[in-house]
């Protein structure tokens, strides 16, 4: 397959449009990885071309979790927002950009419930006072809410390839050989990212976890 | 029968089904049950599908990147046509219910669980994210045979790249004889001192063919270099050239699309 594309590039007359340092002012249809590049040198253009080529699938995140409307707007705006002013910590080398990006809405999403959970005991709170003494027990945290919360920070600290595995078996749900396939490493490789990733996750849910929810 | 490797186990806890002897020990042993249990508690935080790898595109509204520009005090602008969602085929985009947070556990640990049902849903997206997202052109309705007109074998609408507001349309027509014509409907402003090449690109746009010159306004039916493999050039290109006998693409791009087949 590539020897025959190379042999077409030989055939038809090749010639570069973009020089070595990018594509001029009115060529402006860089690839991700270009984007990316420039997303975290800082240059402004590459926001807007990030959110013209990602915005969608973003915001198609957000309309999923809430439905459309003003809470999923909201997440589809701190996505991008929290992408440009934390672009320090993109590392392109990690996940490109459209998977940084969609990581950032994650973590929005779940903010997003813990918020909601927050008030939803803020608001019980003030009713059960209201209702006087014989009201019942402080309300209770949401514990998965908390957990999604602080298990997709941990998550942020895993480094390759042990964070990617298991992504795709949380969020792409493919099986450990699908991984094994879709990765090319060996099944016994991701067996064993994927027992020690578990385990590192429920050692943080033991630590800060129960401090979370006591 | 000794107990499970803590390996299956992890994967018990992802429930993927196991192995028939590790099946059967799992379901009678209480201490690799409780292993189990423990490892799914992380699972069942994440593996929901509220945080799944993205499956449609939805165009946020203007005021979405009204705000973004405020809070962020960038000047430049997304092109409107182009923010993905915006100008997808009509797949309308599954808009589900607003959801509540989802529940903790799906289902008690241990035990054969059958993996949830979102998954084909998802692998479908993950293979269309690997392929790219947002390519920012949408592909017209391809019909299938054209009376001995030819083939149409692919198609692309192309988008302006600025406010010269170039449009049109491609095909790629296949003839009898095996040959290929890029078929091209422009809609653009006369240029006074130059002309519009289209060019096919690959999408990197980093290579690019030459197909031929084109006016405003006008129908082209350009012939397509012989072997050349319009899946490695997917990219048309219209640029506006000037008259000064250079041959390379001038870099003035003024709309493009992406070829679907
Ligand atoms: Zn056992």
């Amino acid at each position: 397959m590539t020897e025959l594309l190379e042999r077409d590039g030989r055939r038809v007359r090749v010639a570069d449009v973009i020089p070595d340092d990018g594509p001029p002012p009115g060529s402006p249809w860089p690839d991700d990885a270009e984007i990316g590049r420039r997303f975290a040198a800082g240059d402004e253009q590459a926001l807007a071309w990030a959110y013209e080529r990602f915005a969608g699938q973003v915001h198609g995140m957000a309309v999923r979790a809430f439905g459309p409307g003003p809470d999923a707007e909201d997440v589809t705006q701190q996505v991008f927002v929290s992408a440009w002013t934390g672009r320090a910590g993109f590392r392109p080398h990690q996940a490109p950009l459209p998977a940084w990006l969609v990581g950032i809405c994650r973590h929005k999403i779940a903010d997003t419930w813990a918020r909601r959970d927050r008030q939803r005991r803020a608001t019980e709170a003030a009713l059960a006072e209201a209702q006087a003494a014989t009201g019942p027990a402080a309300p209770t945290v949401d514990s998965t809410v908390a957990d999604r919360v602080l298990l997709l920070g941990e998550l942020e600290q895993i480094g390759q390839p042990q964070r990617g595995i298991i992504e795709l078996a949380f969020f792409e749900d493919l099986t450990h050989a699908q991984i094994a396939d879709r990765t090319g490493l060996p099944l016994g490789t991701v067996k064993s990212h994927i027992r020690r990733t578990l385990e590192r996750l429920r050692m943080r849910l033991e630590v800060d976890g129960a401090a979370l929810h006591a | 029968m000794p107990h499970c490797t803590p390996e299956q186990l992890a994967l018990a806890a992802l429930r993927e089904p196991l192995p028939d002897t590790d099946a059967a020990h799992l379901a009678g042993c209480d201490r690799c049950r409780a292993e189990v249990a423990s490892l799914q508690r992380g699972v069942d935080a994440l593996a929901v599908p509220e945080l799944a790898a993205p499956q449609g595109s939805v165009a946020p509204p203007p005021a979405v990147w009204a705000a973004i520009a405020g809070a962020t005090g960038v000047s430049v602008v997304p092109r409107p046509e182009l923010v993905a969602g915006g100008t997808a085929p009509a797949r309308p985009a599954p808009l589900p219910a607003p959801a509540p947070p989802p529940p903790g556990p799906r289902s008690p640990s241990g035990g054969s669980v059958v993996r949830p049902n979102f998954s084909r849903l998802l692998l479908a997206t993950a293979a269309a994210l690997v392929v790219g997202i947002g390519v920012g052109a949408a592909a017209v309705a391809l019909g299938t045979a054209d009376g001995d007109e030819g083939l149409q074998v692919a198609a692309a609408a192309l988008a302006p790249l600025d406010d010269r507001g170039a449009t049109g349309e491609a095909t790629v027509v296949e003839r009898d004889d095996g040959s290929r014509v890029l078929e091209l409907q422009l809609d653009a402003a006369d240029v006074p001192d130059g002309y519009y090449e289209v060019w096919l690109l690959d999408e990197a746009v980093s290579r690019l063919v030459p197909v031929g010159v084109v006016q405003g306004g006008d129908e082209a039916s350009l012939a397509l270099p012989t072997g050349i493999d319009i899946g490695e050039y997917p990219v048309v290109d219209v640029s506006v050239e000037p008259l000064d006998g250079d041959p390379s693409h001038s870099g003035d791009s003024v709309a493009r699309g992406v070829l679907e087949s």
